[in-house]
């Protein structure tokens, strides 16, 4: 958001204040709170948002919409606009069902040679043993054909995502204009959430791989165009300066300065919208992505352990992806590796030797009749040569200990979600919802004023009063109440552990396959068994809010601590500084940048799982939402999902007024 | 800059690369035949038990007894699944609960009803059997009237809590009970799996509860619940309370619904023999929670469970292919 507008931070010496305790900003805070207490526990119940400020006939307004929309749709002679989404839908329909046919035509030793061995080549070998793996777990899961169903879908889907998200992102990170445009559309790509704008997909693009494609790219998109943007500008102004004196064009700056020494932080762009591509699967499945995503759907209410099994798929695939990715831009990365002549040999035959061995495998597996996918025979016998049967059994085993409530697990974790939710979550929850409207909008707008400045209240104010308007009130407080403290948590965990993370190697190390499970893993599927030990609603999506979301924060602040340069670190240390005065005195405020943007993006990861905590009993207008899509109820679906938007614009625009408001406070 | 043995070396690795990919061509062309007598098929799976067990029942029958090509889609019910209907990408729906009626869909006749599936979907408030015996007042609505603490939750308060159902799932519970003069909250539980989580979980604990629930369900199987009975429906009942107006107007029991089963506008012109079946399919809900537990309790595959029901029924399916 405004994160990545904003100028590289400049670094300040940190000034005493002169302001007395009680004038403090946490002071007033408190005031204006304890004034809403007042008013909540004197009104309560008695002032809910009047309906002469409602705009009621919206809803039926955006029905009408969609309706016209279908009709369009379906008319003999279609609109060029139509004509052209056709052509679009026509092109990835191919496109992803050529790789998908393509990966069946190589057989599955062909697939899994090809793969494996070009991985080899390029990533190095301890990349093409996860890729191997990773095939591996595809056949011996049982879940060969929807597996690469699935990849098809999403290396078309990674790649179109790319080709778009890098460009805007060095546009966006070259023009401030840009950056302030494009700014609030990414936004509202990463929160509106993915139900709302299934069914305008679906009418658009009809059901299949190209609907699935557009719908993961919208997700997909904005981390690669924000990581690029940021990276770009991570780039230090003197050594484009320097570029641009010595005499380079504006492209050549581009290409041999500034996009080399973003390296770093453009891969981690690829890495994330990898993650964010393969956390849309299990959604992608709802309009026709098939594959994986499909058996989720379909396994949830009937076989949860099948469900679990095929999420648990998407992880690996999405380690595979990720990894070998990683480890063939690493080593093609031409400030590594110069090659002389006889390395660009040995190079080339190897290459040679790749396509003729995988060629070789294709050839032998398709004369020897070797069957598309694994295992073998299809039909009714075909779990026979899988280990599916047994790792169901165990999943199974583990799901019917989780849903005992005689278990000792269970006399533990069910007092504390209800603890947590008689204790935390249902006062506050009651004190935002029942409290009457006026008071609640004139408090927030007074914090918001306090704690970031007059433009944050004011968008406060308007964001509050649209939600107001559009009539769902009660339930965006409701969301509100929940949203603060799943963020609070993920917020502070986030930190805490990217901190820890950028400190010590073996931390950073251990929590990177923790987080590719948590941002990959469909939360459904562990957020449902996870209800059988906390039967509470609320908690359970306050649950998978801080789960998803936490793991972004720790990884842009880790890279952002790890990108401090260190010659910074260095003269602190020449001064004698001890290894906390460095963290805290260099190394956070220098990436304070960073560590805006991951708190940025917790909240957005927060706020793009409302949906799911509507699925598993938060309510509010998550609920509303996932509603809205399946029974037809479009404007339903829209306005809570704006409503869910102008939460997070609020928020995201308060927590990055309070940088602006403090670095003024210390320039 | 190569010497001449690396470009012989070369030169030969490439004639090799050209010869087994020629090799992989050939291959390629002696794949194995289709078999394709009556055409493709495509059948649409919802996110309920029921539907996967209408789904391989029928396709096992078009793909054994008239070799049919069946793929069965994950399409999400409702609109989406019309859309893709009336764009010819699911030819047919086994089992929608009355959403057709009333979309852009019904009226531009893209998606056309072709009656029941033989089943009666049953909406309504259920409670457990064991809570029947205790309090066997109960059974209506008005032995819960003054009772209401009897269901009380963590999330209640001193109200009961009532279990509301699946988004997806046509719902008045909330004007009912206000409707009715209850003393009840309504609580979302979520997705019908989270739903379930909840329910269920009281259940093993034999401790009261209350909650929106419907028929055929195989877990009606597993779980001995018992129907609440709410007032009787009147001409001017109404169902929908996204509606609005009066509660009082939803005082009365949900309606029964008719299950049907819908092609698609194309699929209906295709003349595809497939559709003479489809015409014909009718069993019960005894049928269709016997596959559904199959599947969803005794953990068969989708394929192995419709093959069974199917072996077991000859006569039944008989009468579908005649």
């Amino acid at each position: 958001m405004s994160g990545v507008a904003a100028e590289p931070a400049t670094i300040a010496a940190p000034t005493l204040s002169h302001r007395p305790w009680w004038r403090g900003k946490p002071v007033q805070v408190a005031l204006v709170v304890a004034g809403m207490w007042l008013a909540y526990r004197a009104l309560r119940l008695e002032y809910p948002w009047p309906s002469e400020l409602a705009w009621n006939s919206l809803q039926f307004k955006l029905d009408e919409f969609q309706v016209w929309l279908i009709e369009q749709r379906s008319a003999e002679d279609k609109s060029i606009v139509f004509a052209l989404f056709d052509g679009f839908r026509v092109f990835v329909d191919n496109l992803v069902i050529w790789l998908e046919d393509a990966l069946f035509w190589l057989t599955w030793p062909g697939a899994t040679a090809l793969g494996t061995l070009v991985v080899l080549r390029f990533g190095g070998r301890r990349a093409a043993a996860i890729t191997l793996t990773a095939f591996a777990t595809f056949a011996l899961t049982g879940l060969w054909e929807a597996s690469m169903q699935t990849l098809a879908l999403m290396l078309a889907a990674v790649s179109l995502s790319l080709l778009v998200g890098i460009p805007l992102g060095i546009a966006v990170g070259r023009s401030r204009t840009v950056a302030r445009i494009l700014t609030p559309v990414l936004d509202a790509a990463q929160i509106v959430p993915a139900f709302a704008y299934l069914m305008p997909v679906v009418i658009l693009f009809s059901v299949g791989p190209a609907a699935a494609v557009v719908a993961t790219m919208v997700y997909a998109i904005p981390p690669s165009v924000r990581i690029t943007a940021l990276g770009l500008r991570g780039v230090p102004l003197n050594t484009v300066e320097a570029a641009v004196s010595l005499g380079s064009t504006t492209r050549q700056t581009l290409t041999k300065v500034q996009l080399p020494l973003a390296r770093r932080m453009l891969l981690l762009g690829v890495n994330q919208t990898i993650l964010f591509a393969l956390s849309m699967v299990v959604i992608a499945g709802l309009i026709g992505g098939g594959g994986l995503g499909a058996v989720v759907n379909s396994g949830l209410s009937s076989t949860p352990a099948l469900a679990l099994l095929a999420g648990l798929v998407i992880v690996v695939m999405a380690i595979a992806l990720d990894r070998s990715t990683e480890a063939i831009a690493e080593r093609t990365d031409p400030a590594r590796h110069h090659l002389d002549a006889d390395g660009r040999r040995r190079a080339r035959l190897a290459s040679l030797g790749v396509v003729a061995t995988v060629a070789v495998v294709v050839a032998a597996a398709r004369l020897l009749g070797v069957s598309r996918v694994y295992p073998e025979t299809a039909g009714v016998q075909e779990r026979a040569v899988t280990a599916q049967e047994w790792l169901l059994a165990r999943i199974q085993s583990v799901l019917d200990y989780i849903q005992d409530p005689t278990s000792w697990v269970f006399s533990i974790t069910e007092p504390i979600g209800i603890f947590i939710l008689q204790q935390l979550l249902l006062p506050l929850q009651q004190f935002l919802v029942e409290a009457p409207w006026f008071t609640t909008l004139a408090g927030l707008t007074l914090v918001a004023l306090v704690v970031s400045g007059i433009r944050p209240a004011v968008t406060t104010f308007v964001m509050l009063g649209a939600i107001g308007v559009t009539g769902v009130w009660a339930l965006a407080m409701d969301t509100l109440s929940q949203v603060l403290v799943a963020t609070l948590i993920a917020v502070v965990i986030g930190i805490g552990l990217g901190i820890a993370a950028s400190e010590s190697a073996t931390v950073s190390k251990g929590l990177r396959p923790v987080n590719d499970v948590l941002q990959t893993l469909p939360q459904l599927v562990y957020i449902i068994p996870f209800i059988y030990l906390m039967p509470v609603s609320i908690v359970p999506g306050i649950v998978a809010g801080v789960l998803y979301a936490f793991p972004v924060v720790v990884r842009l602040v880790e890279r952002g601590l790890d990108d401090v340069a260190p010659q910074s670190v260095e003269a602190a240390g020449a001064f004698g500084a001890t290894r906390r005065q460095v963290l805290a005195k260099v190394k956070i405020p220098l990436a304070g940048d960073a560590i805006m943007l991951g708190v940025n993006q917790g909240i957005i990861m927060v706020l793009a799982v409302v949906v799911i905590g509507g699925l598993v009993g938060s309510g509010g207008l998550g609920y509303e939402v996932a509603q809205g899509l399946v029974r037809g109820y479009f404007g339903q679906g829209v306005i809570a999902s704006f409503a869910i938007l102008a939460l997070g614009i609020t928020l995201d625009r308060v927590t990055q007024g309070t940088r602006k408001a403090r670095k003024e406070g210390l320039g | 800059m190569l010497d001449r043995l690396d470009r012989g070396r070369l030169r030969l690795a490439g004639l090799g690369l050209v010869l087994a990919t020629g090799l992989v061509l050939v291959a390629g062309a002696v794949a194995g035949p289709r078999a394709a007598a009556c055409g493709d098929v495509v059948l649409n799976e919802n996110s309920w038990v029921g539907s996967t067990a209408n789904v391989y029942v029928l396709k096992n029958v078009l793909e054994t007894k008239l070799k049919c090509k069946v793929k069965v889609l994950n399409i999400t019910e409702g609109q989406p699944a019309f859309q893709a209907m009336a764009d010819g990408k699911i030819d047919v729906v086994l089992e929608d609960w009355q959403n057709l009626p009333g979309t852009p869909y019904e009226k531009a006749k893209s998606v056309v009803s072709l009656g029941t599936n033989g089943i009666t979907g049953v909406i309504g408030w259920y409670i457990p059997a064991y809570l029947v015996k205790q309090y066997p007042a109960m059974k209506t609505w008005r032995g819960i009237k003054g009772k209401e603490s009897v269901f009380k939750s963590p999330e209640s308060g001193s109200q009961g809590m009532f279990l509301g159902g699946d988004p997806s799932y046509v719902q008045k519970d909330r004007a009912l009970i206000k409707g009715l003069g209850l003393d009840l909250k309504h609580v979302v539980a979520g997705a019908e799996p989270a739903q379930v989580a909840r329910w269920t979980q009281l259940y093993k604990q034999k401790k009261p509860v209350l909650f929106y629930w419907y028929d055929p369900q195989y877990l009606n199987a597993q779980y001995q619940v018992v129907q609440v009975q709410l007032p009787k429906r009147t001409a001017s009942c109404k169902d929908d309370e996204k509606k609005g107006g009066d509660a009082k107007q939803y005082a009365c029991a949900y309606p029964s619904y008719r299950l049907d089963k819908l092609v698609s506008k194309e699929f209906l012109a295709s003349g595809s023999p497939a559709l003479k079946v489809i015409r014909a399919f009718r069993w019960t809900s005894r049928d269709q929670n016997f596959v559904a537990n199959l599947i969803s309790g005794k953990k068969q595959s989708k394929d192995k469970a419709a093959a069974a029901w199917v072996n077991a029924n000859g006569k039944t399916v008989n009468g579908w292919v005649k």
